[in-house]
């Protein structure tokens, strides 16, 4: 070892440099909400328009305007939920096969093979759904449209799964060996060790992996905006997932172009921001503190 | 050791160089804004375009957004022949327009309509004495699925089909078909507008009606073109200059009227074809100088070609 100076300096710069950028993105974060709170705080200064956010009619350019939000809420909730309900089983499996079952060299290709997933462009997602799987599912199920709730969440499935795969594919690493082999020893399976041993324990880990998904479904636009219809409907039961719908966040893509500066409609538009901003704020909350716990479970 | 050294210095350095393009960012950003770009930027409505740089002279023009995308295009292909003069295009609708020529915020006022006798008196009375140009004529064509038997429609049934008092074909003459499908365009596409005002609210006589909250909103004419092709029970509307053989167009019966008219450039041209109207563009005074130059550029071959690329229908030659 030389001088020490220099290191010492040049470690000094690259700290300097990470921990600016770490307080770069809580300052965003803040920034982001306070640009939200500003564009759509005034909204609640119109009487009218706040009564109506409650309603069931959005009709941001009628007189007067609507801005029921129930069936945007709805909207979304149902093609998260379809997403949800098609890509965690989907994910949770494929990360068992990777991480237990997998042999090494299969494994090696698979990892990467879903993390390309996750590059796959919103847009192409959108257009396979609106070229191919939109027409074909209408011809083949007979349904009215081929723009339905059913076919955002399946989409949004694909694009969730990498991160389910990847978050639950960590949190069963996490699960301790000693665990594994004590089941094994003791005359279990291969099966029985997986189902009654490593995903109870990695079970924190797993609904972590569920809800950063589910953070993922949520805020996805441009797939929505494309396959969904945006028809701005109350989905009714089961049957509203073969109906189109409108998403939160398809209202806000399909409105704010031409949308005049310091409008009411502006103003509520912003206030969905704000609204899909806080759920996914809780939802990854949520996340953060149960995987925090899968971190002492494991201890 | 020494090469984990430099590998670490190295990453410090990329950080830094990006910091400091980061933070360089505002300077180069304010440098630029002189410059003429391509990126289609709308300077915000209501600072009524950019403030004027140096010598060059700009011309803001607001108002219908029926007109708008049109005005894009045309603004786009005069600044590659102008680089000298600067066009602000932005919306907010007819009036937004016209009230902006009065309050001399714009140098043309885009407008889906005449302008109206009380907004000439206001003109007057601030000093600006409005000029009517006709730049285009706007039809929109009302499509269905190839399968429907359906040949024509009037302008009240689809009224009624788009505020939803109709639901169903049988009601309109079509057989077995089922719910209408009812396809609408995204509120801020100006052909939701212009549809809006012609069919919904019957030109303007049913002011309260509006669209039914749950239509099928699309946000291109494209996908209201493949949807409806593909859709049985579908019926949709798009400028007349986009309808392609995919799908079947319904001649329309005007408001009051008995005899369908066809729709087509002559119909509209001629008047006949009921959801069709005019465009202007409203300057204060007979343009001169560069004004002039667009306006006559506007009225000329090469802006009315602009206007058929865009989906309206030019001015008869």
């Amino acid at each position: 070892m030389r001088s020490t100076k220099p290191r010492r300096w040049g470690e000094r710069l690259i700290e300097g440099a990470i921990k600016s950028t770490g307080i770069a993105t809580i300052v965003f974060v803040l920034l982001i909400f306070v640009f939200l709170l500003k564009d759509s705080l005034p909204l609640f200064g119109h009487a009218k328009q706040t009564a109506s956010l409650l309603g069931t009619r959005w009709l941001p350019t009628s007189e007067p305007e609507q801005f029921g939000l129930i069936p945007l809420l709805l909207g979304s909730l149902y093609v998260t939920l379809g997403a949800m309900v098609i890509s965690v089983p989907l994910g949770v499996a494929c990360a068992i096969f990777i991480a237990e079952l997998a042999p090494q060299w299969l494994r090696e290709l698979l990892k990467p093979l879903v993390e390309l997933l996750a590059a796959v462009p919103s847009v192409v997602f959108g257009a396979l759904g609106v070229l191919l799987l939109g027409p074909w599912f209408a011809k083949t199920l007979h349904l009215p449209v081929g723009q339905f709730a059913a076919l955002g969440s399946l989409l949004l499935a694909f694009m969730a799964i990498p991160t389910i795969v990847s978050v639950s594919e960590d949190a069963l690493h996490a699960v301790p060996r000693a665990l594994r082999a004590g089941s094994l020893a003791l005359g279990a399976t291969h099966w029985q060790s997986i189902t009654r041993v490593v995903l109870p324990t990695a079970r924190s880990g797993l609904i972590a992996a569920g809800l950063l998904g589910l953070g993922r479904a949520i805020g996805e636009t441009m797939t929505v905006l494309m396959v969904t219809g945006n028809a701005a409907v109350i989905p009714q039961g089961l049957k509203g997932f073969i109906l189109p719908v409108r998403t939160m966040t398809a209202t806000i893509a399909a409105e704010m172009g031409e949308t005049a500066h310091n409008s009411t409609h502006y103003f509520a538009l912003f206030f969905i921001g704000l609204l899909l901003f806080l759920i996914t704020l809780v939802v990854n909350v949520v996340a953060e503190v149960v995987v925090h716990r899968m971190g002492r479970e494991a201890k | 050791m020494k090469q984990g050294r430099i590998l670490t210095l190295a990453i410090g350095l990329a950080m830094l160089t990006a910091l400091m393009v980061l933070s360089g960012c505002p300077g180069q950003k304010a440098a630029d804004t002189t410059a003429p770009t391509d990126m289609a930027v709308k300077p915000p409505a209501e600072a009524g375009g950019p403030p004027a740089t140096g010598a060059k002279e700009t011309i803001r023009q607001i108002g219908s957004t029926t007109v708008l995308p049109l005005a894009e295009k045309w603004r786009e292909a005069f600044n590659k022949l102008h680089p000298e003069v600067d066009i602000a295009v932005s919306g907010g609708g007819s009036g937004t327009g016209i009230k902006g020529l009065i309050s001399k915020s714009c140098e043309i006022a885009n407008s889906s309509r005449e302008i109206k006798d009380k907004e000439i008196e206001e003109a007057k009375a601030a000093g600006v004495s409005p000029v009517e140009h006709l730049v285009a004529y706007d039809g929109i064509a009302v499509i269905v699925n190839k399968e429907n038997p359906l040949t024509k429609i009037s302008v009240e049934q689809l009224s009624d089909i788009y505020t939803g008092k109709t639901t169903k074909w049988d009601a309109v003459g079509a057989k077995g078909l089922g719910d209408i499908q009812v396809i609408n365009r995204e509120s801020s596409s100006g052909t939701y507008d212009s549809f809006k005002e012609m069919v919904v609210q019957l030109h303007g006589k049913e002011k309260d009606r509006d669209f039914m909250a749950g239509t099928l909103n699309q946000t291109s004419t494209e996908s209201v073109l493949s949807l409806v092709s593909e859709t049985k029970g579908a019926i949709g509307y798009v400028g007349l200059g986009y309808v392609d053989d995919r799908v079947k167009v319904l001649d329309v019966i005007p408001i009051g009227g008995k005899e369908p008219v066809k729709a087509s450039a002559e119909t509209v041209l001629s008047g006949k074809y009921p959801i069709s109207r005019k465009l202007y563009c409203y300057t204060n005074g007979e343009p001169t100088g560069n004004l002039k130059t667009y306006m006559d550029w506007i009225k000329g071959p090469e802006g009315q070609a602009i206007v058929s690329e865009v989906g309206y229908i030019p001015l008869a030659k």
